[in-house]
């Protein structure tokens, strides 16, 4: 099955989203519920969630703490903080903009 | 606030680094293990459900890395490796740590220690109130001037002057002699001091007739009234009058130049004083106004003087009166001295840096196949110069603290050798200024001279480097001749600084071989004054002196005699006076001579010799006609073709009939303000034909067989005897007073000579080590030379001349250095030229023969090699 590499600088964007529906969720949940939800479309290079949720823990958009699977492993949980749902609502607005724009350039007759 | 949290997460993070990295692992591998498992599940093999999950994972060593990057530490992390990897290499090789830090340390410390004096002295503010504004008038000056001065000026905020006299206190356990400063009510204001306990006197007490204060110094309170918070209104007796405490000087306080115990008004204590314009003897410091300048107040001045002199002509005739900053006044002596000692202790920094430098470089091109193989596994290039310069820097810092040792052990000796200059000013220790100065020195040491071996590292060509067997590649020969460079100019600076010290002790040999025109040995010399109370008058202290010489003169093995100022004591009266049957001259015009007077054998106690005429006998006495001895600059000055036997001398300024006083004899010259000051004419006048009853002071001087603290007793004991309440200071052998007068010099003497040393041993070092790495180096050559047949005699040659090639190019360079140095330094020597020829020569001569020793250790070591061990060496 083909799949998309995410356009570049949505990854925030989608992390952002992915924990604003969900809660806490550790990296590998956040992996797959991306995957999911796009049916499969989007593929993110999973290993570079990673230093992405550092930038956005530095940030402090999103806290972390350590809890325990269903399959009880340890794994670190994220969670979206007030300032993460600030970020999320600007880079949505942001990213309507230019979604918008290109829709209209693309259909522009 | 935000960053300020971002700031807290990031340093949250850097202390708990290696708890971030197992957190880091610990999920990644979560997350590699949930995604093999779902392939597995969906029935892959194991192998390939692992590497599928892999792939789809990245490349987890480089996420951590950047996961690491995000949090900003990264060059920290760096740095902290690079430090550990240096001390590493560092414990590896003692020996070169050891000397390496040895060198800086010697040359910091000695920069940190003498930077410390010029901290203190120099760049220091004056312990009083906005110290910038204070003045002093060079000259001294009377009360009554002080007075119209402080009327008539338009730049002075405030003005005050002071004389400091000794009287007795009696109130201690035995009668002791404290030192009263006399000032005006200006003085203590001038000065802006507020006392701890009480008050200053006010300008309406301050008054002929006022009421009898004293303020005390900290340290009086605290020996003579135990500290007593209610010291205020006790009465104590100073030169047998009362006066009542009315404040108590800060601990932090003392007069800029002078030494007092307690102050008190001059013109209650001196009801005369205010009369007195032409008695010069007040020290007066001067408050400049808000925002006038040095030269608006000289001018000023200059115009008060004007309108004195033409007012008191007979007085005031010749009135200058000049300005000079207080700080400027008080470290004019020793700026010179110690801004060239600053000068060369730099040069011995520079010295240990090269040598430092040359160490590192010795060091890179032995590292550099190391260096080389970081490279060839992708260190960049910016790495390895961080690297080589944490190392080089790591190893400064540790020469600058080991520098703070040797500098605070510098600065105790520097403190005990201190001249009595120095010594007044006591703000003299290593505060923050000094530990920074130190830091910046040192860090910048190690950047700097860091700098040529961290270029070599970088030049490192891999290919060649590694092809190379470990000789004349471009990199080694081009770090060759820097150590050559380097060690020319140790060579170079070495000189320069030999020749400074040279220079130093040919002059102080010269100042201390200067006669002085007495001989001291076996003399000691002590102060006494008459209270007024009891000696007001000329007869009772004619008494009193007479019976005490007969009294000493009686002790075994002692001559005694008395006058009024000791040569080298440290004080002067100079007179005015007229030439019988001269043209006269304009009044408060007349010459100025030194004026003593003497009481028993004074010339042959001191052995001064008598050039002509007769000496003083026990019949020039009082009712006797005057006599006068004068010494032979006198009769330079004023006689000098005709016989001053005979001629007729009076002071000028007499009332009265003239006292005519004739010329019995004339006496050798003595250095009396210091062997390296001109003598001044003089005139030695009998004590008991003195006509003046203030003066009332004298010093002793007493010649024994042993000069010993019993005699010293001995002589007490009989002045007690005769009055029990006569205080004795300043005692003193006439061979410390001359110690004393050269302190200065030999301060600088030994100071540069030290560093001289310090660099020649550095210099020597250098020299030393470059030749053995040379010698090193050229083992292989050396062994074929042998081989060949070349004669131990011609590898001696061999290495010799290159070493005398770097000495012959390091003299002949430090010669001209010399030559453009050592004239900054003129003022400090005494009768020796900046260009003294022999010293030049001789210096350079030294440097030569210590530069080929040590050079011959190294050709020794060559002539041993054998041609079988050094060709095998491939």
């Amino acid at each position: 099955m083909h799949r998309d590499e995410i356009p570049p600088g949505t990854l925030y964007l989608l992390i952002l989203k992915t924990l604003g529906r969900s809660g806490e969720m550790h990296g590998y949940e956040i992996a797959n519920s991306i995957q999911r939800i796009s049916d499969d479309v989007l593929q993110v290079e999973e290993g570079s969630l990673y230093p992405a949720l550092q930038r956005m823990l530095i940030k402090g958009w999103v806290t972390a703490k350590w809890g325990t699977t269903a399959g009880n492993r340890r794994a670190r949980y994220y969670q979206l903080t007030a300032a993460g749902r600030k970020q999320l609502a600007v880079e949505m607005s942001q990213f309507e903009r230019v979604i918008g724009a290109i829709t209209r350039v693309i259909e522009a007759v | 606030m935000n960053w300020l949290r971002e700031v807290a997460r990031r340093l949250r993070m850097l202390v708990h680094r290696s708890q971030f990295d197992a957190d880091l692992e610990e999920e990644m591998h979560l997350h590699l293990e949930l995604r093999q498992q779902e392939h597995f599940e969906s029935g892959m093999t194991a192998d390939s459900a692992r590497a599928a999950a892999r792939r789809r994972f990245g490349n987890a060593t480089y996420l951590k890395e950047e996961s690491r990057i995000a949090w900003g530490w990264e060059w920290f992390e760096n740095l902290a490796q690079d430090v550990r990897y240096g001390a590493r290499i560092l414990r590896k090789s003692p020996g070169f740590t050891a000397v390496a830090i040895l060198t800086l340390a010697l040359g910091i410390g000695a920069n940190t220690a003498i930077f410390s004096v010029i901290n203190g002295v120099l760049l220091s503010p004056l312990p009083y109130k906005n110290p910038k504004q204070l003045v002093v008038i060079k000259e001294h000056d009377s009360l009554p001037n002080v007075i119209d001065i402080q009327r008539q000026t338009r730049s002075f905020s405030q003005g005050g002057g002071i004389n400091v006299e000794k009287m007795d206190y009696i109130g201690a356990t035995e009668p002791v002699q404290v030192r009263v400063g006399l000032v005006n009510a200006g003085f203590l204001e001038t000065l802006g001091v507020q006392p701890v306990l009480g008050r200053i006197i006010s300008p309406a007490e301050d008054v002929q007739g006022g009421p009898h204060l004293a303020m005390v110094s900290n340290h009086f309170w605290q020996d003579y009234l135990g500290s007593d918070p209610h010291a205020v209104g006790y009465t104590i007796q100073l030169g047998g009058n009362s006066y009542t405490v009315i404040g108590v000087m800060p601990a932090s306080f003392a007069p800029p130049a002078e030494h007092a115990d307690v102050f008190v008004s001059l013109i209650v204590r001196d009801p005369g004083a205010g009369a007195e314009r032409d008695l010069h003897f007040l020290h007066t410091y001067w408050r400049l106004k808000e925002g006038v300048t040095l030269a608006q107040a000289q001018a000023d001045m200059a115009a008060i003087d004007r309108r004195l002199a033409e007012q008191y002509p007979a007085e005031e005739k010749e009135r200058k009166s000049q300005l000079v900053p207080l700080h400027e006044w008080l470290v004019g002596d020793v700026r010179s001295a110690l801004l060239v000692l600053f000068g060369a202790v730099g040069l011995v920094l520079l010295i240990a840096c090269a040598n430092f430098a040359s160490l590192l470089m010795m060091r890179a091109v032995a590292e550099r196949r190391e260096l080389v193989i970081r490279a060839a596994l992708g260190a960049g290039r910016g790495r390895l110069i961080r690297k080589t310069l944490t190392e080089s820097a790591l190893l400064s810092v540790l020469g600058g603290a080991a520098g703070l040792l040797f500098a605070k052990l510098g600065t105790s000796m520097l403190l005990t050798l201190r001249p009595e200059e120095l010594a007044r000013l006591s703000g003299i220790h290593m505060d923050t200024r000094v530990l920074l100065f130190v830091f910046v020195v040192s860090v910048l040491t190690g950047i700097v001279f860091g700098m040529a071996p961290a270029w070599i590292a970088a030049r490192a060509d891999v290919a060649e480097a590694l092809k190379e067997s470990g000789r004349s590649t471009t990199a080694s020969t081009m770090g060759h001749s820097i150590r050559r460079i380097l060690v020319t100019s140790e060579l170079a600076v070495a000189l320069v600084l030999l020749v400074g010290a040279g220079l130093l002790i040919k002059g102080f040999s010269r100042l201390s071989s200067i006669n002085p025109g007495f001989n001291s040995a076996n003399v000691m010399t002590m102060y006494l004054q008459l209270p007024k109370t009891r000696y007001g008058e000329i007869p009772k202290q004619t008494q009193f002196r007479r019976e005490l010489l007969t009294r000493l003169n009686s002790l075994p093995g002692v001559q005694a005699a008395m006058v009024t100022d000791i040569p080298l004591g440290g004080n002067y009266v100079g007179h005015r006076f007229v030439i019988a049957g001269r043209p006269p001259v304009a009044v408060g015009g007349e010459p100025k001579v030194q004026t003593l007077s003497v009481m028993g054998d004074y010339f042959h106690v001191m052995q001064i010799p008598l050039r002509a005429g007769r000496d003083f006998t026990p019949l020039d006495r009082e009712g006797q006609p005057l006599a006068a001895i004068v010494n032979e600059e006198m009769v330079r000055e004023f006689f000098p073709h005709e016989n001053p036997i005979g001629m007729r001398i009076r002071w000028a300024g007499d009332t009265g009939p003239p006292q005519w006083m004739t010329v019995i004899g004339v006496a050798g010259d003595v250095k009396h303000s210091g062997l390296n000051q001109p003598t001044d004419p003089a005139v030695y006048t009998p004590f008991s034909q003195n006509d003046e009853a203030w003066r009332r002071f004298m010093m002793l001087a007493i010649r024994a067989r042993d000069v010993s603290p019993g005699l010293v007793e001995e002589v007490k004991k009989q002045i007690w005897s005769l009055d029990g309440q006569i205080p004795v200071s300043d005692v003193y052998a006439m061979d410390e007073l001359i110690a004393v007068s050269l302190a200065q010099q030999r301060f600088n003497m030994l100071l540069l000579g030290l560093f001289a040393a310090l660099a020649l041993i550095l210099a020597a070092v250098g020299i030393y080590g470059a030749m053995a790495y040379a010698v090193n180096q050229r083992t292989h050559e050396i062994g074929i030379r042998t081989a060949l047949g070349a004669q131990r005699r011609d590898v001696l040659r061999l290495v010799m001349r290159d070493g005398a090639k770097i000495a012959l190019f390091g003299i002949a360079s430090g010669i001209a250095g010399a030559l453009a140095l050592t004239r900054l330094m003129a003022s400090l020597l005494f009768e020796v030229k900046p260009t003294d020829p022999a010293t030049f020569a001789g210096v350079a001569i030294l440097l030569a023969l210590v530069a080929l020793a040590a050079c011959y250790i190294p050709a020794r070591r060559a002539m041993r090699v054998d041609p079988m061990v050094a060709l095998r060496y491939e």
